[in-house]
């Protein structure tokens, strides 16, 4: 399967001539790259998805798929996949019939569709369930149809506006591992769109957290973990601390702190609460002075000894901190 | 759910709409019906006998104008029905698909605002727009498009104009309910498989909305079909519908009992025809039908 580099070029995009919901964004993503846009409800990622997609045309700037301008190619002659949050399976349609769809568009004759769509039903592990209807399916079932229809035509790109916020966890985490995996045997490129960033963090070879509609950093997930580049980057992934040093904030993860005897430590205070957690408890500490700090205490070994009301004692080394912008 | 034989409380509350029912639909078809079979009124008549003459004097139609009653009936309803489903389907696409709260509240005023005026109100405005001496005439007239006037009215052509105009609003209220439940996503997925606009409408919305064209359809041929006032008002000498003929059989004719056959064979026609319809529309979507 081919894929496609795909570049939105200063891409703004206005509703109601007042709402700015994508404002001059930049984004290169590499042919066969995961590619996540992350944040929170209302900051653009899902109108860029559909920029790229077709369905919103852009009001100033330019989007590139394998370095041919399509800004003002339509919908269907764009040829990618996509992927929707509800799956929109066709409900009148049977399993076979909503696969085939893609196919029946593009004229391909019809020994060749039973063919692609049959391979496609395996691919996804639905082979037997081609007679049903989408409302005969669970959800998981649902979305491995979804997938199919939009592979089975073979897209260099497939767009996925949070196709597993339906599922429960567990098999949340079991497509998470499905979709990666298809992913990078058929060298698609797949832009994922997702508020939920521990799936950004699994998934992606690289992520774009997106705020108010601009692009607040890109980076592989390591990258935004550990080195976030602005406060909103910072707090949006995962727990953090922010401590003001000199003026400047700075990042500390809560995984970073260690507990120590409460003399000589950087900060002292109280247990406030304990978070188990599993394989960690998180702790919040309320210091001497009244800020309160996060603290991750992994159970490597013996379990979690501290308890609300402990006195405690923080510290870091100062290369685990990162400094923020704004 | 329920359990099986102990109904909800809430059953009751239809007990209003099952008497109306009994009471106004049951009841009086049971009285027409009975009457059609008898030779004269059986409560004031002891001479009254059972007969089928008054369906024979129908089946045989020795006076020539049954047929034609029936015919006229059926065709005005079938031309209503579908030039209301051609207005009034993008219309309810273009309501229920309207991202404006605002705009769509407007337009289902427009809507509705013509149900608020009755029914002999809206048909004399079209009488004076349509008539030899109406508003379209005189202007054709007047810019020498035409010598005299064109027969827009006393037809069936203006009676259908009117029985549209007043239906088209069932037909889009119908509509729109149903279109507005199909999620906007299918068609976009349509889309992105490759389908353009066109395409995507006839693969997927089209296809979802069958049971409102079929609720919306069967509606306004059932009120058509059983109009009154306006194909006697538009329709002049020229137009004789069944409802009309039945009116001339209890008003002016007083045989009440052949005026009861007329509504048996009315009733039995339409229902064939919404039988068969429903038929057609449940195979074309492949899914069970509204009956």
């Amino acid at each position: 399967m081919t894929s496609a580099a795909i570049r939105l070029e200063q891409v703004t995009k206005t509703f109601d001539g007042r709402v700015v919901a994508v404002d001059a964004i930049t984004l290169d993503i590499a042919a066969g790259e995961f590619f996540s846009l992350l944040g929170p409800s209302g900051c653009g990622k899902t109108t860029s998805l559909r920029m790229i997609a077709g369905f919103e045309h852009p009001d100033s700037g330019r989007v590139y798929v394998g370095g041919r301008d399509i800004t003002d190619v339509p919908v269907h002659r764009r040829d990618m996949g996509m992927v929707f949050q509800s799956y929109a399976l066709f409900p009148h349609r049977t399993v076979v019939e909503n696969v085939a769809f893609g196919l029946r568009m593009r004229e391909v004759p019809r020994a060749d569709i039973e063919r692609r769509v049959a391979a496609a039903l395996a691919q996804v592990a639905l082979t037997g369930l081609e007679d049903r209807k989408p409302s005969q399916l669970s959800g998981g079932q649902q979305q491995r149809v979804a997938l199919a229809r939009a592979l089975v035509v073979e897209p260099p790109v497939l767009l996925c506006d949070e196709p597993l916020g339906a599922l429960d966890r567990k098999l949340r985490q079991q497509m998470q591992f499905e979709l990666k995996e298809l992913q990078k045997r058929l060298g698609v490129t797949l832009v994922f769109v997702t508020h939920d960033q521990e799936e950004a963090l699994a998934m992606s070879d690289r992520i774009a957290v997106m705020n108010k509609g601009r692009v607040e950093q890109v980076g592989s997930p390591a990258e935004i973990y550990e080195q976030p580049r602005t406060r909103f980057v910072a707090d949006f992934i995962g727990e953090i601390n922010i401590l003001d040093e000199a003026g400047t904030a700075r990042a500390l993860r809560p995984e970073k702190i260690r507990l120590v005897t409460p003399d000589g430590a950087r900060v002292a205070g109280r247990v406030e609460t304990a978070n188990y957690l599993g394989g960690s408890t998180l702790l919040r500490v309320r210091a001497s002075d009244g800020s309160s700090m996060l603290v991750r205490e992994t159970h490597a070994g013996e379990r979690a000894s501290r308890t609300p009301g402990d006195l405690v004692g923080l510290t870091w080394s100062d290369q685990d901190t990162v400094a923020l912008e704004g | 759910m329920t359990t099986r034989g102990r109904p909800s409380p809430i059953a009751w509350l239809l007990a209003p709409a099952a008497l109306l029912f009994v009471l106004f639909f049951v009841l009086p078809f049971g009285v027409m019906a009975a009457m059609s079979v008898f030779s004269g009124n059986p409560v004031n008549n002891p001479n009254a006998f059972l007969t089928t003459r008054h369906y024979e004097r129908f089946v045989f139609d020795t006076a020539g104008i049954y047929h034609d009653a029936l015919w006229a009936t059926l065709r005005i309803g079938l031309i209503t029905t579908i030039i209301s489903l051609l207005i009034g389907y993008p219309l309810a696409h273009w309501m229920a698909r309207m991202q404006s709260r605002l705009g769509h509240a407007l337009v289902l005023m427009a809507v509705i605002a013509p149900m608020l005026t009755g029914i002999v109100v809206r048909t004399f405005a079209w009488m004076t727009i349509l008539q030899d001496k109406g508003v379209i005439n005189t202007l054709l007239i007047q810019w020498g498009l035409t010598d005299k006037p064109l027969p827009l009215m006393y037809n069936e052509f203006g009676t259908i104009v009117a029985l549209v105009h007043i239906y088209v609003p069932f037909m889009v209220l119908t509509l729109t309910g149903v279109i507005g439940r199909i999620d906007e996503r299918l068609e976009q997925a349509a889309r992105s498989l490759g389908a353009g606009r066109l395409r995507a409408f006839v693969e997927v919305t089209l296809p979802l909305s069958l049971p409102g064209i079929l609720a919306g359809s069967l509606l306004v041929f059932a009120l058509s079909i059983s109009a009154y006032v306006t194909p006697s008002l538009m329709g002049g000498t020229d137009v004789l519908t069944l409802p009309m003929l039945i009116a001339q059989q209890v008003g002016t004719s007083f045989n009440p009992n052949f005026a009861g056959a007329l509504g048996v064979i009315l009733l039995l026609v339409s229902l064939a025809i919404v039988i068969a319809y429903n038929r057609i529309l449940a195979r074309l979507s492949g899914e069970q039908g509204l009956a």
